[in-house]
């Protein structure tokens, strides 16, 4: 824990863990007075050691155990993953396989950015917000389960392909659900940008220059709302982002509101992307035949979940099982600009910066502010803290 | 700075350790050199960045197993669809790597883990504290180091051995 300079300052310990918890934290946060003068991150409840597990595996087992790491962004998992094997095989995967999966990471990073609106909504207490976007979110599940009968892990990839097509009724439904989905967007890109007590929780808090989140090595949209040009779709396409090509979304002020900004205008990207499959959906096969052992090698396999860049290495040695796989997600690299950026700010503003990442993070319920000075302990939920920055703008309001 | 242009500065940079390093270029995006010692590796990062090369995307440690006795270690440079990987050999005895938090703030995470994983001692950590095992997790029992076996770990931590 760390130590207290003087009477004054107060070692916050936020976190770790609920049982509802996908990604819990535990934050160390020394305040003195308000102002945060120090932030540390503790990682790993819910380590659940998936690369060792992936060593006893097969090839095929594997895909169901990675697509697991994340309950939000399973489908961009096993297709970093069949990529990366596909890659080793020397495999070639039919047009249409490869276009149904990025339709598919495509209708993920919708769910996934308008589950994170929500979410970042209610941390600001705008709960109307984050009930209206959760309601419209709903669209895009049930398009993602009429296509694989799943809402979450659709288990949509193969090695060597993918398992369900789409067809022109399916496609309609898509088609409806985008419109749809394109003019509430527009409806929360006004609100999030002009909303007055809105913008008080988001303009000029957490922000972060340019050279900041290069060297921080932060990814996805929010190195994209630093101005950083860092999007695998673009720099690197993978899939069918060659034929399929995406435009990628900057800002250039670096804080809360910009984040906002970039994730809802990768939206209106998405929602061009899936017409644009849509309308020139290649003809042929689903999938095509893989060896169940894979050449010796090595391979690099990098994709754009919605959080980010996910770095995938993958080492065979010629056998079933892999002889390693290394997975780097991105709110690791995320993560560590949150303990830079929370230094300065209010305490108040912590739950907002924190969220600003789109960190897999749904609730660190438990928290307990030590005060150092008088020994004494009081017990905090991360709902305290949340609520205590609410009330915190409200006062200020008035 | 496009893939081509980043490859070619890498192949510059290295180029001026070429007597201790080993080049290949596994698939035509990826550049991949061997170090001889780990001395190099400090001056070799910090002449990336001032060449503006990439940022850190990962580092993979990889256990060669007990037989051949090394582990390896992989830092991984991404610009564009350029993935530059710097490949140090170290002995799984005291294997042992310098820090590259100086250079690479955001380098203290990936360290961290490798630290833990692999029981490589990463030199000069500021903060060499456990980032994803448990607090009471038994000290010298490195999970990804391959003479762990996965099962008989699973019912080690279950029966709360470990």
């Amino acid at each position: 824990m760390e130590k207290v300079q003087t009477s004054r300052s107060f070692t916050v310990p936020i976190g770790p863990q609920h049982p509802a918890l996908k990604e819990p934290e535990h934050f160390l946060i020394t305040v003195d007075g308000e102002i945060v003068t120090k932030a540390v991150v503790r990682l790993g409840y819910a380590h659940r050691g998936v690369e060792k597990a992936t060593e006893s595996r097969n090839w095929v087992q594997n895909i169901y155990i990675l697509e697991r790491i994340c309950g939000i962004c399973s489908h961009i998992h096993a297709t970093a993953y069949c990529l990366g094997v596909e890659k080793l095989a020397g495999v070639e995967v039919p047009p249409r396989a490869q276009a149904i999966r990025v339709l598919v990471a495509e209708m993920e990073r919708i769910h996934s950015h308008l589950l994170w609106l929500g979410v970042a909504a209610h941390e600001a207490g705008f709960d109307t917000l984050f009930m209206y976007s959760w309601r419209d979110r709903e669209t895009i599940m049930d398009l993602l389960e009429s296509l694989s009968g799943n809402r979450v892990n659709y288990s949509v990839n193969l090695l060597g392909g993918v398992k369900f097509d789409v067809d022109d009724e399916l496609a309609r439904l898509i088609y409806d659900g985008i419109d749809f989905l394109e003019k509430r967007t527009q409806h929360y890109l006004d609100v999030v940008t002009s909303d007055a007590m809105f913008l008080q929780r988001t303009r000029g808090i957490g922000t972060m220059t340019r050279s900041q989140a290069d060297v921080l090595g932060t990814v996805g949209p929010t190195a994209r709302a630093s101005n950083v040009y860092r999007d695998i779709r673009v720099e690197a396409p993978y899939g069918a982002y060659g034929d399929f090509p995406v435009k990628i979304v900057l800002d250039e002020r670096g804080d809360l509101e910009a984040r906002f900004v970039v994730r809802i205008k990768e939206l209106f990207e998405s929602y061009r992307v899936i017409r644009e499959i849509l309308d020139n959906l290649p003809a042929g096969e689903l999938s095509t035949r893989m060896p169940r052992r894979i050449q010796e090698g090595e391979t690099v396999s990098r994709v754009e979940a919605p959080r980010g860049e996910l770095f995938y290495f993958i080492k065979s040695n010629g056998t079933d099982t892999p002889e390693r796989i290394k997975v780097r997600t991105p709110t690791i690299c995320n993560m560590m600009s949150v303990v830079k950026l929370a230094v300065g700010h209010q305490l108040a503003d912590v739950p907002m910066i924190v969220v600003g990442i789109d960190p897999c993070f749904s609730c660190n319920d438990r928290m307990t502010v030590v005060d150092r000075g008088q020994g004494q302990r009081q017990g905090w939920t991360w709902e305290a803290l949340r609520r205590y920055g609410i009330r915190h703008y409200q006062r200020l309001a008035r | 700075m496009n893939t081509d242009e980043a490859l070619t500065i890498a192949r510059q940079v290295v180029e001026g350790w070429a007597w201790k390093t080993e080049t290949s270029q596994p698939e035509p995006y990826r550049l991949d050199v061997r170090l001889a010692s780990k001395e190099d590796l400090i001056p070799i990062i910090v002449a990336f960045r001032v060449k503006r090369m990439g940022y850190l995307a990962a580092i993979t440690g990889l256990d060669l197993g007990p037989e051949d006795g090394h582990l390896e270690v992989l830092y991984h440079f991404c610009t564009a669809a350029a993935v530059i990987t710097l490949r140090l050999s170290i002995p799984r005895e005291q294997a042992s790597v310098p820090s590259l938090c100086s250079v690479i703030p955001s380098a203290e995470a990936f360290e961290r883990e490798l630290s833990e994983m692999f029981g490589v001692e990463v030199e000069g950590l500021p903060n060499p504290m456990r980032l994803y095992l448990p607090d009471d997790w038994s000290e010298g029992v490195y999970p990804l180091r391959k003479d762990v076996d996965e099962m008989a770990l699973t019912s080690q931590v279950v029966m709360g051995e470990i």
